[in-house]
């Protein structure tokens, strides 16, 4: 237990760290030997930090630069800038498809968030609060999820999907979604709840609240950080989801970003800079979904340790 | 007390989206009394899909109280799903289909419509239609589809290369590889090329190279999963043929696809590519080279046709539970009017009299047209004609002959194996 | 009262997520074993029983042992950069040195991470493209042009082209799984190795790998078993091709069963999937203590 809470706390960003860092730099110089080869070492290894960044990077900077090219200078001039901006295939791209497809992935994303965390920090209730060999049963049953992945349920999924009438439709993605998410929500919030002191909720017994009081007054409002790691981690899964939404949905209509993306580009020929528009537009709610709850997703990715 | 109520609040809240789930049901009349079809077509790209939407709103407009849902998706995709579809009752009202083997299969589910009575009593519409096309729907007498789109394979040249380097029109298959040849020695790197990324790009080459290499009755034998064996020699010999072919692609042919070897064709990179009739206009918008077309050349010597057409007809089945109203849709789906301006939006060419002419389609297009409606035998595409197990191990083993990795004998054989797991 | 409230209102909350679990996480599961030895499709409602010939045919199958391989080969590859490494990343990153530009680095190396992988492999179709690739170009500006290759739509590229992109965009996820771990490591221990005198790299090997050994398992683990799934990149790039080149077993099962309607033979496919995938993640429960954490 004292892992997890210790990871809660000890964040990634947080000015304690730093000041250590900073204390340590002060120390280290006192010692330092100021040679010259540790200072060549140390530019070199910057560079090779530098250039690996700018691998990562300069697709990505190609991806955007493109978008607003026409197809004959993607094909023709692959390095340089546009000699028009076509700013226009935003536009296209966004009226020829992407807009329905965004609109898809944005509804089962949300769906599937609210699905996820109301359903899992229930359960996760359940988990920290009784003690019983019933719920260590249902503790490993749930853990035991982690452990299963989506490639082998394909086909029999899609049979029951099939069966229940919901084939080509969202609940499909939604209802598998939740499923495969749950197991590591319901973990990460359980651990959470379980360092919430318990003499908060005696107190709230005595003030007369009930079971479900405790859960929604006191539970969840303690546990915001937590379950806004969830959300960035089921927003995350959900909107990037590939395999499900290839097989589970095949009318164009119905389709989410990742699996139209590709229905989206057979139907568009070789009008490359509306793709890669569409690319962009694809990419977009994920990154700035990085730039700001990074704290709150790496948490999470670093204590379910499962990747999406 | 409160609590009761809370967890009423929720189970009510699963439930209803529990229930949400089921709501998709379909029904043939919605509140308003509408009547309400299915259409469903294989066209997501453009310009099909304005088309086709815009066809459907001009038909509602027309008609104020038919309720048209439209629905698509691509290709194999749409394969896969009509083949589900029709073995359950949610077989859309009004849908595409292709010729031969896929109609057939279709029509096997006893779920289509025969339309032999819809054709004598509506004349003025149907005559209008090009008879032999119905060939390909029709099965013991009855009719089960209408054919819309007419298409063909051939190869395509560039006629200022032909020109320069005085190469003829090649009448047999050693002639074709002679002007091959000749057009890599006049420095051509790639005088031919295909994107064998696209399986069903290397199975048209291979649909017709058997046409012309094996016997006819071997091949209608073989194209039958109850009675395939793929023993042929005449296979091994296709497959060389095919494997002599890819030589001349170079290496770029295995990582792109057939769009980007038309973009090559039109740039004048390239000045020879097997392709369909349909792809004329869209060689046309993509640059400005001259070309003519040539069929398939016979190989000499061989057991096979030496003329045969590959390419069939694609048109529309209507499911036996649709409404009656689907028919009228359907007359206006293939009417002389719709099939002109379909013709001229995209370029590909139909099978309805009157409405492939000069003023919609190109010259180029329009000897096309003759070629094709003029054909004695047409063959349908590979994949389709074939069990789809037996069809991927010649495709995928068509990649592998292009990248070295496997020898005709290694391919016909795995076909001789999956030909027997069919069965 | 009280004890009847404590034993239903347990039940009704976990309830749902147990639903949940048990109807598309294990049922499924199950179904899967059972569909293993049955011969069906999509479209015909009756099952054949035909016992394990999908599975004599499975280890007959020669496509099946390409896939197999390559699986192994997207494992070892994997370790090696994702793992390896990613920890020399991270812990240059975790250095005092680099403390200034590391947070911006940290961000970057991540940025592929959070993007679609359809987004990462049609941009990554763009890059290998054998006409206009930016990985063609680039060799040819630096005038290595006889290096240029087609890289997807060669039998013997392809496979490792797919493996590149995955460790383009994953890298930074387990470099951030590390940078993690190590910050968990007590200060103290570096101090104390200054003061002896070890340098870099031996406080690498001294302190950093031991002190991150259990996540070094855990990533690595998480590696292996990611790298016997996969699915989306080969499926998206090459759907197997070349001929069956870049095959992985999770492109096979879908293709057999959702291409070639052989579903009973795609279940035994995934069953085979399942057994290599769970003696991993059996020893990842083993070692990570996932469960027991109180």
């Amino acid at each position: 237990m004292t892992k997890t809470n210790e990871n809660i706390k000890a964040d990634l960003f947080t000015s304690d760290t730093q000041i250590k860092k900073a204390r340590l730099a002060k120390m280290d110089k006192t010692t330092r030997r100021t040679n010259l080869q540790g200072k060549i070492s140390k530019n070199i290894i910057l560079l090779g930090l530098l250039l690996f960044a700018f691998v990562i990077l300069y697709p990505l900077f190609w991806m955007v630069v493109s978008s607003m090219k026409s197809y004959d200078e993607i094909y023709n001039n692959v390095w340089g800038l546009p000699s028009v901006w076509h700013f226009e295939n935003y536009a296209t791209a966004w009226s020829m498809g992407i807009s329905g497809y965004f609109f898809n992935s944005l509804f089962v994303t949300l769906v599937t968030i609210v699905l996820v965390v109301l359903i899992g920090s229930m359960a996760a209730f359940t988990l920290s609060r009784y003690k019983s060999r019933w719920i260590d049963v249902a503790l490993i049953f749930t853990i035991g999820g982690i452990m299963m992945n989506p490639q082998v349920a394909l086909i029999p999924l899609f049979e029951m999907l099939t069966w229940m009438n919901l084939i080509n439709t969202h609940w499909a993605l939604i209802l598998t979604y939740v499923a495969y998410r749950l197991p590591l929500t319901i973990i990460l919030i359980r651990a959470f709840f379980l360092s919430i002191p318990r003499e908060l909720e005696e107190s709230a017994i005595i003030d007369g609240c009930s079971e479900f009081g405790i859960y929604a007054r006191i539970y969840l409002p303690l546990s915001i950080p937590i379950i806004v790691t969830t959300i960035v981690l089921t927003a995350y899964f959900a909107w990037n989801e590939f395999m499900f939404a290839t097989v589970f949905i095949d009318s164009d209509v119905l389709k989410t970003i990742p699996s139209g993306l590709m229905n989206f580009r057979d139907a568009l020929r070789t009008d490359w800079g509306v793709l890669l528009a569409g690319m962009v537009i694809a990419a977009i709610p994920m990154v700035i979904l990085l730039v700001f709850l990074q704290r709150y997703l790496v948490r999470g990715l670093s204590e379910g340790s499962v990747k999406g | 007390m409160k609590k009761t109520l809370c967890f009423s609040i929720l189970l009510l809240l699963l439930s209803t989206l529990l229930a949400a789930c089921n709501s998709g049901e379909e029904q043939s009349a919605n509140a308003d009394g509408k009547v309400e079809i299915d259409f469903f077509h294989r066209w997501p790209n453009e310009p099909r899909k304005s088309f086709y939407d815009e066809k459907v709103k001009e038909y509602m407009e027309q008609n104020p109280d038919v309720h048209i849902n439209v629905d698509y998706v691509l290709n194999d995709a749409y394969k896969e799903k009509v083949r589900v579809l029709v073995s359950s009752d949610e077989l859309p009202d009004i849908f595409t289909a292709w010729s031969d083997s896929f109609a057939e299969n279709l029509v096997s589910s006893e779920r289509i419509m025969p339309l032999n009575e819809v054709i004598q009593e509506d004349e003025e519409w149907s005559t209008k239609i090009i008879d032999s096309q119905f060939g390909g729907f029709t099965f013991d007498d009855t009719t089960y589809g209408v054919p819309f789109t007419v298409d063909g394979k051939a190869f395509f040249y560039n006629k200022a290369a032909f020109e320069e380097n005085n190469i003829e029109i090649p009448k047999t298959y050693d002639e074709l590889i002679a002007a091959l040849d000749k057009l890599q020695s006049a420095g051509y790197e790639q005088p031919l090329v295909e994107g064998l990324t696209n399986t069903w790009a290397i199975s048209h080459y291979l649909g017709t190279i058997f046409e012309r290499v094996v016997d006819p009755a071997v091949l209608e034998k073989d194209y039958n999963e109850e009675t395939a064996e793929f023993t042929d020699q005449g296979y091994i010999q296709g497959l060389e043929m095919f494997e002599e072919l890819t030589g001349y692609m170079g290496d770029v042919s295995t990582a792109i696809d057939h769009e980007a070897a038309r973009n090559m064709f039109a740039a004048g990179e390239v000045p020879v590519l097997y392709m369909q009739f349909a792809e004329i206009k869209m060689v046309e918008e993509a640059g400005d080279v001259e070309f003519g077309f040539f069929d398939f050349p016979e190989v000499e010597g061989a057991a096979g046709d030496p003329t045969a057409l590959t390419g069939a007809p694609e048109g529309w089945m209507v499911s036996k539970n649709a409404p009656e109203e689907t028919i009228d849709f359907l007359k206006f789906l293939t009417s002389e009017e719709t099939a002109a301006e379909f013709t001229k939006t995209d370029g590909q060419l139909n099978a309805i009299e009157g409405a492939v002419t000069e003023e919609n389609v190109n010259p180029t297009s329009l000897e096309a047209y003759e070629l094709i409606t003029n054909a004695s035998s047409t063959a349908p595409w590979f994949d389709n004609a074939v069990n789809i197990n037996v069809a991927d191990v010649f495709m995928r083993g068509g990649q592998s002959l292009a990248t070295g990795q496997a020898t005709p004998e290694d391919i016909l054989k795995e076909a001789q194996q999956e030909a027997a797991n069919q069965k | 009262m009280i004890a009847r409230r404590n034993r239903m209102i347990p039940a009704l909350f976990i309830l749902p997520s147990l639903l949940f679990l048990g109807i598309f996480i294990y049922i499924p599961l199950v179904q899967n074993f059972y569909n293993s030895f049955f011969d069906f499709s999509v479209f015909s409602p009756t099952k054949e029983y035909v016992g394990f010939s999908a599975f004599e045919q499975l280890f007959a199958d020669k496509v099946v042992m390409t896939a197999f391989i390559n699986n192994i080969k997207y494992a070892i590859i994997s370790v090696i950069f994702q793992v390896a490494f990613a920890l020399v990343l991270a812990t240059i990153l975790e250095d005092k040195l680099f403390r200034r530009i590391a947070p911006m680095l940290r961000i970057i190396y991540f940025i592929p991470v959070m993007i679609s992988i359809s987004v990462i492999a049609l941009l990554f179709n763009f890059i290998y493209n054998p006409q206009m690739g930016l990985l063609n170009s680039f060799l040819e500006l630096v005038g290595l042009e006889s290096l240029a290759l087609p890289w997807l739509g060669n039998a013997t590229t392809s496979i490792y082209a797919v493996i590149a992109m995955s460790q383009w965009q994953s890298i930074g996820f387990i470099t951030m799984l590390f940078i993690v771990a190590i910050q968990k490591i007590p200060k103290e221990l570096y101090e104390a190795a200054n003061i002896d005198g070890a340098g870099k790299i031996r406080q690498f090997f001294n302190i950093t790998v031991p002190q991150v050994k259990e996540a070094l398992f855990v990533n690595m683990l998480i590696t292996i078993t990611g790298a016997m799934l996969v699915f989306n990149e080969p499926y998206i790039l090459t759907n197997g091709g070349p001929g069956t080149s870049s095959m992985t077993l999770s492109v096979y099962m879908y293709q057999q069963g959702f291409f070639k309607d052989n579903m009973g033979y795609a279940s035994a496919v995934a069953t085979l999937i399942f057994v290599v995938t769970a003696i991993f993640a059996l020893i990842q429960i083993k070692v990570s203590g996932t469960g027991k954490d109180e």
